[in-house]
């Protein structure tokens, strides 16, 4: 007997019983729906990080911070390890955390390291507020460096060419700040206005001692000039207002100042404190042509820790897969559980059909003919399973999309992304597992006696 | 030409053993029309079954067209029960699911013949039963006589040479009975091919040209041998 004979007979006979072959079938379907759904969300998740580390990081960068932990290596995931760290005059606080701190010695090490073109060390500016040209109220925002290794979108103004930066009377600010400052106001309202930062040095608690030796010697007046904190004001002229984006975090928070007036207003609000040229961290600009690899094997070698563009990008797929790996746990999961349905489904199936069993064997059916007939039948009802599972996630898929997208705010990305030859090679899987359920009901009607079968008392 | 040489076939093991044929020894001439008859339990469908190869008696030999059929393995006796045997059986076992045309197209799927030469045999066959208005039907919306009509054009589409009939009216009312076995005894003049019929019936039994009687396995008497 011809294969496609078989498959033919075997796509009919299924037919014949529809509800017990959809039933069986929605089982596998089950699976195949949530295995579609991970690889789906797999793929956009992965397409979303790469998008979203290429509008943000230069492949050509390093990342190095001096504390392990910040880039969860070493001494395991931030957040789960121990928060009480040690003090020392070689840490730093930042967001109330306190981390080690890469100090000038660190920066000459990364500037002498090979391949380096260039080290910005993240400067830490906070503003204690800021006011705009032609608004009353007072803000507070994040003050960072203007990254010039990513070409940002300017909603209005014009941000310089990549690899340039601002001059240093210039600030760009975020395009989501227009709606806060100014109410119904437009982004080419704030371009050439000013901004001016209130900058307050930090100093250390005068302590009890200095207190009363100043009250000592001049009163209350002395006392009140102990607590006198140096400030300064910084004026500058709003070059650009960045576009918002959803794949660049850049662009849509704080403001951004050139290298150079952020090192010289951290280094004004950190002097004769002990985080005077302290950093969080530095970003490296590897030459081009260097391999970045390179460049961060040998800071890592050197007390610090070191992550290119590329490291970053394996952390977050590293994440991306165990959460896909979890949803297709389920979907495994249900597989298994069909397997059994199947199984089940098929031993019914040749109870039921012994005399037709009996007969296609007296007609000269071999053994093996009989087999592949109930195997077909199985891998039909894989595949049937496959196709409704498969097709009610990519249905899902393409009415959810936009609405996750917009709850998310992922502008042009989509969350669910499905490559048909992944859904192929599914479905391709999900027929091997309804025949490798369908082998043993298989074999018993192959072992099937004609005799017995056709015996009519 | 069909020969049956000391066949004994038993059932069971050691103390409980039943022997179901009891040396046999038989010969069908080719083209006949033979009855085999005897009570229930007599192994008249044991005889049917070791003929047609289905069963495999311990002792002996059957021989058709010069082919020892027991010698051969077990998928060669179904190519050759396929190329050269059909069977009606007394419930038809038509698949009642299937249209008319996919039961009679069964025997020659498995006999492996191509697609493109199948239509015109299922035709003629279910034209020679009277079935040909009914090729798109579904088996089980026939009438009993019209299903056993249909196992006979399943027979005969592969043109076999032996034409095993297990009961074949058994289940059929008197009317209905006589046109299948008229049906029967045509198709065997026409086309020569031998018939053998296990049946209860003395009715059907004297229009055979040849009658083997039965009784406990063994050959009772065999009437009607014209040679």
């Amino acid at each position: 007997m011809k294969t496609l004979d078989i498959m033919k007979r075997a796509g009919r006979n299924l037919r014949q019983a529809k509800g017990r072959t959809i039933l069986t079938s929605l089982a596998i379907a089950i699976g195949a729906f949530t295995l579609t759904l991970s690889l789906a969300i797999g793929e956009g998740a992965r397409q979303y990080a790469d998008e979203l580390l290429k509008s943000n990081i230069d492949p050509q960068t390093v990342f190095v911070v001096k504390d392990e932990s910040l880039v969860g290596g070493g001494g395991g995931a931030p957040g789960l390890s121990s928060n009480l760290r040690e003090y020392g005059s070689s840490t730093t606080q930042f967001g109330g955390a306190t981390f080690k701190a890469l100090n000038a010695d660190d920066i000459k090490t990364i500037q002498n390291a090979p391949g380096v073109e260039s080290v910005t060390p993240t400067y830490l500016v906070n503003a204690q507020y800021l006011q705009v040209e032609g608004v009353d109220k007072k803000f507070t925002t994040d003050i960072t460096v203007y990254d010039s290794t990513v070409k940002a979108e300017a909603a209005a103004g014009s941000l310089p060419d990549l690899g340039q930066q601002i001059a240093d009377d210039e600030i760009v600010m975020p395009e989501a700040f227009v709606e806060v400052l100014k109410p119904g106001a437009k982004a080419s309202d704030f371009v050439g206005k000013t901004i001016t930062l209130r900058l307050v040095r930090l100093t250390e608690q005068p302590s009890d001692a200095e207190i009363e030796a100043a009250f000592a010697s001049g009163g209350q007046q002395s006392v009140q000039e102990l607590f006198e904190q140096e400030a300064r004001d910084e004026t500058f002229r709003i070059r650009a207002v960045s576009a918002q984006s959803s794949t660049s975090f850049s662009a849509s928070n704080g403001l951004f100042i050139s290298v150079n007036k952020a090192r010289e207003l951290s280094e004004f609000l950190t002097a004769d404190t002990d985080q005077y040229q302290k950093y969080v961290s530095a970003v490296v600009k590897v030459k081009e042509g260097e391999d970045p690899k390179v460049t961060a094997d040998y800071l890592n070698g050197r007390q610090m820790a070191a992550r290119t563009a590329k490291d970053l990008q394996g952390l977050i797929f590293t994440i991306v897969g165990i959460l896909q790996g979890i949803v297709a746990g389920f979907g495994a999961l249900a597989l298994i559980a069909s397997v059994f349905g199947i199984i089940n489904t098929q031993y019914i199936s040749v109870l039921e059909r012994t005399s037709q069993i009996g007969l296609m064997k007296a007609l000269g059916m071999p053994r093996k003919g009989v087999a592949k007939l109930f195997r077909y039948e199985a891998a039909w009802i894989g595949l049937i399973g496959g196709l409704i599972g498969s097709l009610t996630a990519f249905i899902l898929g393409l009415l959810l999309n936009p609405f996750i997208t917009e709850t998310l705010e992922l502008g042009d990305n989509t969350i669910l992304i499905f490559v048909w030859w992944q859904i192929a090679l599914l479905l391709l899987g999900l027929i091997a597992v309804a025949i490798v359920a369908g082998w043993l009901p298989a074999r018993k009607a192959a072992k099937l006696d004609p005799i017995e079968a056709l015996r009519t008392e | 030409m069909i020969e049956i040489r000391n066949v004994t076939k038993t059932y069971g093991k050691k103390k409980n053993t039943f022997t179901a044929l009891d040396d046999i020894s038989i010969e069908i001439p080719d083209g006949a029309s033979v009855a085999i008859v005897g009570k229930s339990g007599s192994g008249k469908s044991t005889l049917m079954h070791v003929m047609s190869g289905l069963d495999r008696p311990e002792t002996g030999e059957v021989v058709v067209d010069g082919e020892n059929i027991l010698a051969l393995k077990a998928k060669q006796v179904d190519a050759f029960r396929s190329e050269k045997m059909s069977f009606i059986f007394q419930s038809f076992f038509v698949q009642g699911n299937e249209s008319c045309y996919n039961n009679v197209s069964l025997p020659l799927e498995i006999a492996g013949v191509p697609l493109k030469n199948r239509r015109k045999k299922i035709e003629r066959a279910l034209a020679d039963v009277e079935l040909g208005e009914k090729i798109k039907s579904r088996a089980k919306d026939l009438s009993g006589g019209q299903k056993q009509r249909l196992a006979i054009a399943r027979a005969i589409v592969t043109n076999p040479k032996i034409l095993f009939a297990d009961e074949p009216t058994g289940n059929l009312d008197s009317v209905t009975g006589d046109a299948i076995e008229k049906l029967l005894f045509d198709y065997n003049r026409k086309q020569k091919t031998t018939l053998i019929i296990v049946t209860h019936d003395i009715d059907i039994a004297k229009k055979c040209d040849m009658v083997i009687h039965i009784k406990d396995g063994k050959v009772a008497s065999v009437t009607g041998d014209k040679r």
